[in-house]
């Protein structure tokens, strides 16, 4: 039996007219894959919602509380280990610099004030080489090279933020 | 903004009491979605819960320009669809709807029409078997648009899906549905047999 376009007419939302719902009942008459259809069709619209048990928002009340209490302890639990590991970790490197500087501590102190009279000298080195590069800078590249520079700069940070709105923007559910 | 949107922004706040007007509000529909989806009162009735709680975690990701009622349902159909997933091989029973009654229930005799109120659970459990014989996918998207009355727009958004493939899973799902309907039709009847009457 051919089962177009009943078939189609049961499968869809479509509203049927008169003499298309006259074709249709004469179908459903003989056919029984298409009568299955409309059966289903009819049952799954007579069906009513089906409800919780009452006192749902209190058990949500509940269980909610009972996530934010286990939420805090992991979260308690998780600061402890890092702090625990951090600590150990800095004891763990920090013992053999601590029993030398124990040990001879002029000779620390000395290296200590080197170095920092060492890193001084290297930021004043860093600013004369930067004021120099910016002094001779602008005379190597022209206007156009500038434009460019400027526009592919520009062009980065509007990418970055878009992807920054899109990821934050648009999310599905909350099961992500 | 309407009283459901300043709910939502309260809530988005941290303020309890205006997502408990939210969980009161749409408690019905997500575990709806969910038994029908799950076919099992207490599987819903979890998930429901955790659903409630997906998107009060997540509600600064609610995005107020969609309708509040289809992200909780999304959040619902997807969390079913994971889980049906996960238990894809096992089975679950097929209940009576809004109780914990056993699936094969002996008619109340004092009933005003038994044999009627037989038959008519008797489609209710076939109903169930048929739908949960569906794929999580096309269920979600026929629990969607039968209870719901959600359009294919709708349904789209929730499940992540292109309107035409929302269009497609419908119609097969529709066709499949009836397929199951018309076999399950043809083995009850042998097995109503010995119960008819002997003048039949």
């Amino acid at each position: 039996m051919n089962h177009r376009p009943f078939e189609d007419w049961l499968a869809h939302d479509q509203p049927l007219t008169i003499e298309q719902k006259r074709e249709l009942q004469i179908h459903l008459n003989d056919c029984v894959h298409c009568s299955a259809l409309a059966e289903v069709n009819l049952e799954l619209r007579s069906v009513k919602k089906a409800a919780p048990a009452p006192g749902f928002t209190a058990r949500f009340q509940q269980r909610l509380a009972a996530r934010r209490v286990i939420e805090r302890r992991n979260r308690l639990v998780g600061v402890l280990i890092l702090t625990l590991g951090g600590i150990g970790l800095l004891g763990w490197y920090a013992s053999p610099l601590a029993l030398s500087f124990i040990a001879s501590p002029a000779g620390w102190i000395a290296s200590i004030v080197n170095f920092l009279l060492s890193l001084v000298d290297m930021g004043r080195a860093l600013g004369e080489i930067g004021s120099i590069f910016l002094r001779t800078l602008p005379g190597f590249i022209p206007p156009f090279g500038w434009m460019i520079i400027l526009s592919t700069l520009s062009g980065f940070a509007l990418l970055w933020s878009v992807s920054l709105w899109r990821f934050t923007r648009f999310v599905k559910g909350a099961q992500q | 903004m309407n009283e459901e949107q300043a709910w939502v922004f309260r809530a988005q706040k941290g303020d309890d009491e205006a997502f408990t007007l939210l969980v009161e509000t749409y408690q019905k529909p997500v575990y709806n979605l969910c038994y029908r989806m799950l076919g099992d009162p207490d599987a819903a009735e979890d998930a429901a819960q955790e659903t409630f709680l997906r998107a009060f975690q997540h509600l600064s990701r609610y995005d107020a320009q969609r309708s509040f009622a289809t992200w909780l349902l999304s959040i619902a159909a997807h969390y079913c669809i994971d889980r049906l997933r996960r238990r894809k091989f096992s089975t679950f029973s097929i209940d009576e709807e809004d109780d914990d009654s056993p699936a094969f229930e002996i008619p109340d005799a004092d009933a005003p029409n038994p044999e009627r109120e037989s038959v008519r659970k008797e489609e209710k459990e076939k109903l169930h078997a048929v739908l949960n014989s569906l794929e999580p996918t096309d269920r979600a998207a026929i629990v969607m648009r039968y209870w719901h009355d959600a359009s294919e727009v709708e349904i789209a958004e929730a499940l992540g899906l292109t309107v035409s493939a929302v269009k497609s899973r419908l119609h097969r799902a529709r066709l499949a549905l009836g397929k199951r309907w018309e076999e399950s039709s043809m083995k009850q009847q042998p097995q109503r047999r010995p119960h008819e009457s002997p003048a039949f």
